[in-house]
């Protein structure tokens, strides 16, 4: 007899129908599993079989054959075993005659436990997606997961084990979709409890934090240690602005490959990834034998703090370079090529020298000029580029920082961070960009025309500052966000003047005087 | 005399290597009467008559033997640049009397030989506000008057001093511590083009492609004085590179003068103690100018200083003087003018840019302090 299941797989972040084929034949009882299985499917088997036996069926002592279609595409994942089950039950006559037409138009996701015990697995929000869009909607997942299928706009029905889908499939209702109260938190809750008021004195760098949330910049610190470079950049996720659903779909989609995804949460908050300068080219960018998501794709949407961005592995850091630009790494093998989005606001903190204390007044640096020039150098022009505001950040004195007031709140910095994003909404209203950082060249030239004025102070600049040519187009997106920050429908002289503080490497190393 | 084409060949494979002790060099040249004679011996003859170590008179002979001299002349003529040969017309007759003489001058630009004003200013690569201040006024001042600025193209002091004669459009020398070839360090290579474009002149006695190592820093020193009617100290520790100028300066029988510092800045603590040596002080450029021998004095334009003309130029909005009053003597962050004139960040940074281009303030490590006062 033969039986046909469908089910899911996952290929990058995204998911495609698969149709377990389940063939009994007459025979020695055999078990053989074909269409590309990787080893955590292979070991179905036992896992299946145990779990047919314990919930009070029948193991046919026959030939079972199982393929899964397409059977050229490699397969992994441990969802396979419920659809496995369920072919065997039907294809040795175990499942009546409204099961089996019920199970023609469910699909069926989950993982067996020896019991039967349905466990929860990865992925399920992106296969449940992509079936949608392929018109299948109606899906068996495990009760973990069912969180899962009310994001995805599926018709989930949540099994805790075998023994219960089989009870649904022989009952005479219709499928229903088990409803998931959509948990409306709070998305105030989600914020860090540190806040940007602790940290005084340091104007010019907030400042720059806060041009960075508004515009979604990137942004490199560079101070010596004890600075409040770490201390900023961890306050730096409670000013951005709150995510959309679209934005959230997309960070649980890559969330629940990754098993970050926890059982009935959402992710409320953007992401604050801070990987360890050891962190390895794959693991920041994403890879591995079957490709997942790397640290720059968890950050999406999010940010993307790297501490002591000098001391990444070169390797590393060029391969930022492709996400920085295009917003979305691609991983491409023989066979297949995978792509990950990855539009992430990146914050570095680095020293600025070997030792640390290049240009502090509290202790000398005992570097030598070569030193800091190699260490500076660390950093390659082209990743320099991406870059769009850079802060130098000085040492604040205990005297003085007794002395100094409190800064303001991150609530309140937010509120202008909302405000501004409120404007950029309004402007890529129809296309997909979502924050002035991640403009195309046609945009910027529509959206940041120079104001009067403002060719002076590009050509003063240039010419007696040793500004590049080449970092004009992040100076008009920058001076855009700073326009939109005052309100300003146009980019006014004063903010192109502005973006100048926040661009010390541009600068030569002599200067005029 | 013109040399042969031989023993311009010869001298450079010696200078190859005797850059390092040129005073045998010269010694050896002088008992065997031509470089090329010199090269034919043996090393157990060099060392015997020479009174060298054998071992110095075998590393000798090998290096010399080792160098390409004529690849030597075709970069260096590729490049636009020449060679100059102790003993030939065109080699600066100021060097020719020093203790040390280089055997060969590799120079890319043009090079006087005769009686020049031209004033040796040196100091430390880790210029204070002060410093910079200091040095560039008096760098503007002597170049606007036609005194030919000559330094070391370092970081610091050096590169002020060449920017501002090549600022004003005017000649400056710059020896440096690598092969004309290269350029050390790699930031200064506009700088040293725009030295050759104004009639000036990088010079080293190195080979051609010579990499900047320690030991050739303190030898180029006993040029910078060599080439100079005076040494003028800027900026300097007790143990540095200026003040090894100084001294070789005063060993060729050199006036040496130092700008006088806070006595509490490692930086000055080398020119305070020369002044308390008894080395002139210098409060302005004419100060430097009435130092030079009389010879090369003349002609000078002494009525063009400094502080009588940028004086009146400078005028100032009320809040870009109140901003330069708060930076002061020293240097602030643009954080610490915010706090203290209670202005946002975005205003200042508006002021501060119009102070900067208009070069009334400079900025390094984010931190900002005045050109002048």
């Amino acid at each position: 007899m033969l039986a046909n299941i469908s089910s899911s797989c996952i290929k990058g972040i995204e998911g495609f129908l698969v149709s377990v084929e389940v063939d009994i034949a007459a025979g020695l009882p055999t078990f053989t599993l074909v269409g590309l299985p990787e080893q955590e499917v292979k070991e179905a088997k036992d896992r299946v079989l145990a779990a047919i036996r314990n919930s009070g069926f029948d193991v046919p002592l026959k030939r079972i054959t199982i393929n899964l279609v397409p059977a050229e595409v490699k397969k992994s994942g441990t969802h396979f075993d419920l659809p496995i089950a369920l072919g065997i039950l039907s294809a040795s006559d175990q499942l009546g005659q409204s099961a089996r037409e019920k199970l023609k138009d469910i699909v069926f996701i989950g993982e067996l436990g020896l019991n039967g015990k349905i466990h929860s697995c990865a992925g399920v929000l992106p296969m449940l997606i992509s079936l949608k869009k392929a018109g299948r909607s109606k899906a068996v997942i495990p009760a973990g997961n069912l969180q899962e299928s009310a994001f995805a706009g599926a018709e989930g029905f949540g099994a805790k084990d075998l023994k219960e889908v089989v009870q649904m499939l022989e009952s005479q209702e219709r499928f229903r979709a088990q409803e998931c109260a959509e948990k409306e938190e709070e998305a105030e809750s989600g914020l860090p409890k540190e806040d940007f008021c602790e940290v005084k004195g340091q104007a010019l760098a907030k400042r720059a934090l806060e041009i960075a949330a508004a515009g979604g910049h990137n942004v490199l610190l560079i101070g010596p240690p004890g600075t409040g470079k770490s201390m900023l950049a961890k306050r730096f996720a409670g000013i951005l602005p709150p995510l959309t659903k679209a934005e959230a779909l997309d960070i649980m989609q890559i969330y629940s490959v990754c098993r970050l995804l926890g059982k009935g949460k959402t992710v409320l908050r953007r992401p604050f990834r801070d990987p360890h300068h050891t962190i390895s080219n794959i693991a920041l960018i994403g890879g591995g034998q079957i490709p997942k998501p790397g640290e720059v794709s968890l950050a999406h949407n999010g940010v993307l703090f790297l501490d002591e961005f000098a001391e990444f592995s070169r390797g590393s850091l060029e391969v930022l370079r492709e996400p920085l630009e295009t917003f979305k790494v691609t991983i491409s093998r023989a066979k297949d090529s995978f792509t990950f989005p990855a539009k992430f606001t990146l914050i570095a903190a680095m020293n600025p020298c070997p030792c640390g204390y290049h240009g502090s007044n509290v202790k000398t640096c005992n570097c030598t000029p070569l030193q800091i020039n190699r260490y500076m150098s660390k950093i390659s022009g082209p990743l320099l580029d991406r870059i769009d505001l850079t802060v130098n950040l000085n040492p604040v004195n205990y005297k003085d920082w007794q002395q100094k007031s409190e800064g303001e709140t991150s609530a309140r910095i937010r509120q202008r961070v909302i405000a501004a994003r409120e404007i950029q909404k309004e402007r890529f209203k129809n296309s997909s960009t979502t924050a002035n950082a991640f403009m195309s060249v046609a945009e910027i030239k529509e959206f940041c025309p120079l104001p009067p004025g403002g060719g002076e102070v590009l050509e003063l600049a240039m010419k007696k500052l040793g500004l590049s040519a080449r970092s004009l187009d992040k100076i008009l997106k920058t001076a855009r966000t700073i326009a939109d920050l005052s309100a300003s429908r146009d980019i006014k002289k004063e903010h192109i003047i502005e973006v100048m503080q926040y661009r010390p490497l541009d600068r030569k190393g002599v200067s005029d005087i | 005399m013109p040399l042969s084409e031989q023993e311009k060949l010869a001298l450079l494979k010696i200078n190859s290597f005797s850059y390092l002790r040129a005073d045998w060099a010269n010694r050896l040249l002088e008992i065997f009467g031509s470089a090329e004679n010199v090269l034919k011996q043996d090393a157990k003859t060099l060392s015997e008559e020479g009174k060298i170590s054998l071992e110095t008179a075998q590393k000798f002979l090998k290096n010399a033997a080792a160098l390409d001299a004529q690849a030597e002349m075709d970069k260096t003529f590729k490049v636009g640049g020449h060679i100059l040969f102790k003993g030939e017309a065109g080699y600066p007759q100021s060097l020719a009397n020093i203790k040390e003489p280089p055997l060969a001058l590799y120079v890319r630009g043009k090079l006087d030989d005769g009686e020049v004003p031209s004033v040796g200013m040196v100091g430390t690569r880790k210029v204070t506000p002060y410093g910079r201040r200091a040095c560039a006024m008096l760098a503007e001042d002597l170049a606007r008057s036609g005194v030919i600025l000559v330094s070391g193209l370092a970081r610091g002091v050096d590169s002020i001093v060449h920017t501002q004669a090549v600022k004003n459009g005017k000649v400056t020398w710059a020896l440096v511590g690598t092969g004309i070839g290269r350029c050390y360090p790699a930031e200064n290579r506009e700088l040293a083009r725009a030295i050759i474009d104004n009639g000036g002149a990088i010079i080293s006695e190195l080979p051609f492609d010579a990499p900047p190592l320690a030991q050739h820093f303190p030898r180029r020193n006993r040029l910078i004085a060599g080439l100079s009617r005076l040494v003028v100290v800027i900026e300097g520790e007790c143990k540095s590179g200026a003040l090894i100028t100084a001294k070789m300066a005063l060993e060729q029988g050199l006036d040496v003068l130092a700008v006088p510092g806070p006595i509490d800045s490692p930086q000055s603590n080398g020119t305070n103690m020369l002044i308390k040596q008894g080395a002139a002080m210098v409060l302005d450029a004419r100060d430097i100018i009435d130092a030079m021998p009389l010879n090369v004095k003349f002609g000078l334009n002494t009525k063009k200083l400094y502080n009588e003309e940028t004086l009146q130029s400078d005028s100032f909005t009320e809040s870009e003087s109140a901003l330069l009053n708060l930076i002061g003597q020293g240097s602030k962050t643009i954080d610490d003018l915010a706090e203290e004139s209670g202005m946002a960040i975005s205003e200042i940074a508006g002021i501060l840019f119009n102070l900067e281009v208009s070069s009334a303030v400079h900025c390094s490590d984010g931190k900002y302090s005045r050109n002048r006062f």
